[in-house]
């Protein structure tokens, strides 16, 4: 099994972050992952994309055109990269920001107020760990404990409330997740 | 042996540290960058000197002197950054002294772009300077191998007293992957190493290095480096040769692209294709015998593939050719970079094209 997920938003949106934490889930799961980052030279702003690739076998190329997941955090990233999902796959947006209609319906579509919930939660700062919450809820393609185990070791030199407040959005994304897969 | 998730620049910098690297000096630039972060507060630990140079012929003058001190001495930079230290680098070749140059290459010419290219292959390989020098190119596919050559750098350029280049791109220096990090080398760090600037006791004479040498000496030295770049191509050579035993087709592609081609290789086996992939781990020395020793009566294409237009490999490849078959090629340039779906279908055209 190798699957092959994008990360496309902003500068600040945690795009590079969420990336890095569901690779790195992924190698403490013993499975094989990269994590390849693009972006611009802007600093803060600007469009950042990651892909990450989850495979059991060695990754041969980390370099695809196509993914089976995209993970769409605003209105620019979702146009100009919701082409490159693959016949069949999985489209996940942050109906906080995007909303033109969806004009492909090869793909599943998995909305989720990012920026609303992450904002109830009391902090946009944890959109990114909403966003991994619904890719375990409706792809399973990590375990949540071995995810929490990456956010407690993540968050250990933090204040506590921190790691707290990431799991209440972890929580809240699997059930936006498991919903969309019922 | 440890396992770790590291990025690319902090890969190859850890396994500097632990091939024996005891001193850096650089100027910034992208993607190569996370380098010089990472030895900054690195280097320091293990009694090393890090240097943040004024500019990149600064630096690149700072490693020649590091060098002639005895340390085991780098710098990096990415292609706009190489072009400024090949004055420095042609001085190192001349006087004969040790150093790793790593260049995370991005688009070019000129300025070009930040985002990854293996744009400069010609210059890594045939001119790092002027003068007619030449100096051992490694090119690593992966970060394990990324990690496995630079930490092994030194032992080449201390053995050959000369420049050595790891040349990666922006993709390598930006990805992150599971690495398996070697142990730290025990490195014995004095100046009574043959190359190094001093008078040592039990030595006959001082060790001198001097940019005049008088023109029958230069001549010597020219003829016995041209020895030692024939000792690299029988001895040194370092080559992925993969399915090519039955192949009627052969990529040859290096680094990033070599994987992208690789994964194409496997796709069109499975549908049958006799197709295999020649992967230059060291391009200087080039690997030569691996494609003059193709069976020409069975290959019916070559097909170079690499991140840059034109491609530049070529000229290389069409050496051990000899015109025996048609050799194709495909590329990106300029910070687009391979894909899959792109390298597979301009592979299915060339073979269209040979049948």
């Amino acid at each position: 099994m190798k699957k092959s997920f994008v990360f496309s938003g902003s500068g600040g949106q945690g795009i590079m972050s969420a990336g890095i934490m569901l690779a790195h889930t992924a190698i403490d799961m013993s499975k094989h992952s990269t994590f390849l980052p693009e972006y611009g030279p802007e600093q803060r702003g600007g469009s950042a994309k990651c892909t990450v690739i989850i495979s059991d076998d060695e990754i041969i190329s980390p370099l695809t055109k196509k993914c089976d997941t995209l993970v769409a955090m605003n209105e620019q990233a979702y146009a100009k990269f919701a082409e490159s999902v693959k016949e069949g796959g999985l489209l996940v947006l942050n109906s906080s920001r995007v909303k033109s209609g969806l004009d492909r319906t090869d793909v599943r579509v998995l909305a989720v107020p990012v920026d609303d919930v992450a904002l109830e939660l009391g902090s946009v700062k944890v959109a990114n760990t909403v966003i991994i919450g619904a890719l375990i809820g409706s792809t399973g393609i990590v375990s949540k404990e071995v995810f929490i185990k990456s956010l407690e070791d993540k968050f250990k030199t933090k204040k506590p409330e921190v790691l707290e407040l990431n799991l209440k959005a972890l929580e809240k994304g699997i059930a936006y997740g498991e919903s969309h897969k019922k | 042996m440890e396992k770790r998730f590291m990025k690319g620049c902090e890969a190859i910098a850890e396994a500097a540290v632990r091939g024996g690297c005891r001193f850096f000096a650089g100027y910034p630039i992208t993607p190569q960058n996370e380098i010089p972060e990472y030895l900054s507060w690195r280097l320091p630990e293990v009694g090393g000197a890090f240097v943040q140079g004024e500019s990149e012929v600064a630096s690149i003058n700072m490693v020649y002197g590091a060098s002639a001190s005895g340390k085991r001495a780098m710098t990096s930079s990415s292609g706009p950054g190489i072009s400024l230290k090949a004055e420095g680098i042609s001085y190192l070749a001349s006087a004969q002294l040790p150093a790793v140059i790593v260049n995370v290459s991005r688009g070019g010419p000129g300025l070009g772009s930040i985002q990854p290219a293996q744009s400069d292959y010609l210059q890594a390989t045939k001119a790092l300077g002027h003068g007619g020098f030449r100096a051992m190119v490694f090119a690593p596919a992966t970060l394990q191998e990324a990690v496995d050559v630079m930490y092994d750098a030194w032992e080449y350029a201390e053995r050959d007293r000369g420049p050595v280049l790891v040349l990666m791109d922006g993709c390598l220096g930006a990805i992150m992957e599971e690495v398996t990090l070697p142990p730290m080398k025990e490195v014995n760090f004095n100046n009574t190493k043959d190359w190094c600037l001093a008078r040592v006791d039990g030595r006959e004479e001082s060790h001198m290095i001097t940019p005049i040498l008088p023109e029958p000496a230069l001549e010597m030295l020219n003829k016995f480096k041209g020895m030692t770049y024939k000792g690299w191509e029988m001895n040194d050579v370092k080559v992925e040769e993969y399915l090519i035993d039955d192949a009627e087709y052969v990529v040859v592609a290096y680094g990033i692209a070599a994987r992208v081609a690789k994964e194409a290789v496997n796709t069109l086996r499975a549908e049958g294709i006799k197709i295999g992939m020649i992967r230059p781990i060291t391009l200087y020395p080039f690997p030569k015998m691996s494609l003059d020793g193709l069976d020409y009566d069975k290959v019916k294409g070559i097909i170079d593939i690499e991140m840059t237009i034109p491609t530049q490999m070529r000229d290389d490849i069409e050496l051990q050719v000899k015109g025996r078959c048609p050799v194709y090629e495909y590329g990106r340039s300029g910070g687009m970079l391979l894909d899959d779906e792109g390298v597979l279908s301009a592979i299915k055209e060339f073979i269209k094209e040979g049948e």
